[in-house]
């Protein structure tokens, strides 16, 4: 797909930090803080001139900062929906920046892992992406970034209610912490909502990749802190990590269970997903982000060869709409878009064996 | 992508932008009409009691709803429908209300609740105040999950859950190593 201007090339170069992503189970995390600026009503009561204004404000603060490497500032209605999609993609936010228009901001920098948005819902928003597992040390980039915005910034905030957001359900700490983990194994022994059931706590939620709770797809959960008010950070930090932990042993338990067991159902899934991989004409992104989960899992039982983790990584990210066509560097008809999708995966299933 | 099988967004109450919990079905003649809608949306009541029980028990939500904030003009009974809070003033206007509709939507805990009035729900960092987390919280976490699996006897996990936790020792003691020569 061609970009049509500068803000967009950038974005479409996006690849750290998936483009180095060979985890197993814990796929990606993200934290993300919204702030808002004293004084200002919230975004979605703002005029376009106000809201100009605190594209002003917060990206003159932003811009400056040094921990920021090459940031670029891109208004939202300088881009078009698939770049916008792109972002949603890359970083594996369940929230439609479709609905950014004038008045709205986004910062990228060249690390591909820091976010900014501008105006949406709320006046800021820092998120940060990893794919390490290094949620003290991402907490503390954005705490850096935060302190530093908060000197030429003062934040609306109460005593009470913590730091004051538009959706009240956010104030508080205004932290957002999620893991994606791939939780293969459980869900297909049948094992995860007993495994839920015993460690989940009120003050955690879990969802699907696009934030809806009901739609487990590519067999991957996004665990996060369902409470920001009440809690310090440390605690929802030390929260979703314990909880990970927890679901991670469980897992490689689960794991171990059909390495041992070489359960039938589970090879014949594994084969029926190679098979979808090596011979299906065209292809829906669902269909290949939970075939992409079961190769896994075959490649870590040696049913698989040919083909590893970082590559299936790479391929979860580019089965889905904007990154697949961001390949392509050129426009595809609504149409062919399944069948281009089969045929990238075959490429990179080239040299692949069921070994079942 | 929607018109690719993934769906976008969860799926929301027409009136507000709460789960749906009921589809509220209109069949006239050959005509349906489909109103979807969270548990707790006052228009469920107003479609089930109709207007004489509306009337009858919302004598008060009527006075209530004449409540907005001052600065933005946000209304009770938008807050109540799920509406976004207009700006930092509304949290002072509406706070017995916020804090009523964050428990019904469990987005606290009862403890913090239950705190008395005049207390702080807050208990995270103020602006400006630094609270840097030494990554070892990961490492204690996984010394916890490495004795729950000793205590199971499950010895394969506490191999992975040793190796996890090695790794991360000799990643902190090259860091520090390096601070001490004065690397970054």
């Amino acid at each position: 797909m061609e970009s049509s201007n500068l803000e967009e090339s950038e974005i479409l170069k996006l690849v750290s930090p998936w483009a180095n992503n060979d985890n197993n189970i814990w796929l990606a995390s993200s934290l993300e803080l919204y702030r808002n600026i004293d004084k200002y009503l919230f975004p979605e009561k703002l005029d376009t001139e106000r809201k100009k204004q605190v594209i002003s404000l917060v990206s003159k603060a932003i811009l400056s900062l040094d921990a920021n490497q090459s940031p670029l500032l891109i208004a939202a209605e300088k881009i078009s929906p698939f770049a916008k999609q792109f972002l949603v993609e890359h970083f594996l936010t369940d929230y439609n920046f479709q609905n950014a228009h004038v008045g709205d901001a986004f910062i990228i920098n060249q690390t591909g892992q820091l976010l900014t948005t501008i105006n949406l819902q709320n006046h800021l928003s820092l998120k940060t992406i990893d794919c390490l597992g290094e949620l003290e040390n991402s907490w503390n980039t954005l705490l850096k970034m935060e302190v530093a915005i908060g000197k030429s910034i003062p934040f609306a905030f109460s005593p009470k209610f913590g730091f004051l957001t538009s959706n009240p359900g956010l104030c508080g700490t205004g932290l957002v912490v999620t893991v994606f983990l791939q939780l293969s194994a459980l869900i297909h022994l049948n094992k995860l909502d007993e495994i839920l059931d015993k460690h989940v706590e009120e003050s955690i939620a879990i969802t699907g990749i696009q934030g809806n709770p009901e739609e487990i797809i590519g067999d991957v959960l996004a665990i996060k802190n369902n409470h920001t008010l009440g809690l310090s950070e440390e605690n929802i930090i030390a929260t979703v990590r314990a909880l990970t932990t927890k679901l991670l042993t469980e897992e490689n338990r689960a794991r171990n269970e059909i390495r041992n067991l070489q359960h039938a159902h589970i090879k014949d899934l594994v084969s029926r997903a190679f098979g979808i991989f090596v011979h299906s004409y065209q292809i829906e992104p669902t269909e290949a982000l939970n075939a992409i989960s079961l190769i896994k899992l075959g490649i870590e039982m040696g049913w698989i060869t040919g083909v590893n983790y970082l590559q299936l990584n790479q391929l979860f990210f580019n089965s889905r709409r904007s990154h697949l066509l961001s390949n392509f560097g050129k426009a595809i008809p609504q149409e062919e878009i399944p069948h281009k999708r089969a045929e990238f995966i075959h490429e990179a299933f080239k040299y692949c064996a069921l070994k079942i | 992508m929607s018109e690719e099988n993934i769906p976008e967004r969860p799926l929301e109450c027409s009136e507000c932008k709460k789960p749906i919990a009921v589809i509220y079905t209109e069949i006239a003649k050959n005509n349906y009409v489909y109103t979807s809608m969270c548990a707790d949306c006052p228009e469920l009541q107003h479609r089930l009691h109709g207007l004489s029980q509306n009337e009858q028990t919302t004598s008060d939500t009527v006075t209530k709803t004449g409540v907005a904030c001052g600065n933005c003009g946000t209304t009770l009974q938008a807050i109540l429908v799920g509406t976004n809070l207009g700006c930092p003033n509304c949290y002072e206007v509406f706070k017995d209300l916020i804090v009523a509709e964050l428990l019904k939507l469990q987005k606290i805990s009862l403890r913090t609740a239950n705190t008395k009035k005049n207390l702080p729900l807050h208990t995270g960092r103020f602006p400006g105040e630094i609270t840097v987390f030494n990554p070892s919280a990961q490492l204690i976490t996984l010394n916890e999950a490495l004795s729950k699996t000793l205590k199971e006897e499950d010895y394969e996990q506490a191999a992975l859950l040793r190796d996890q936790i090695k790794a991360l020792t000799d990643k902190s003691s090259t860091k520090d190593k390096k601070v001490q020569n004065g690397e970054q």
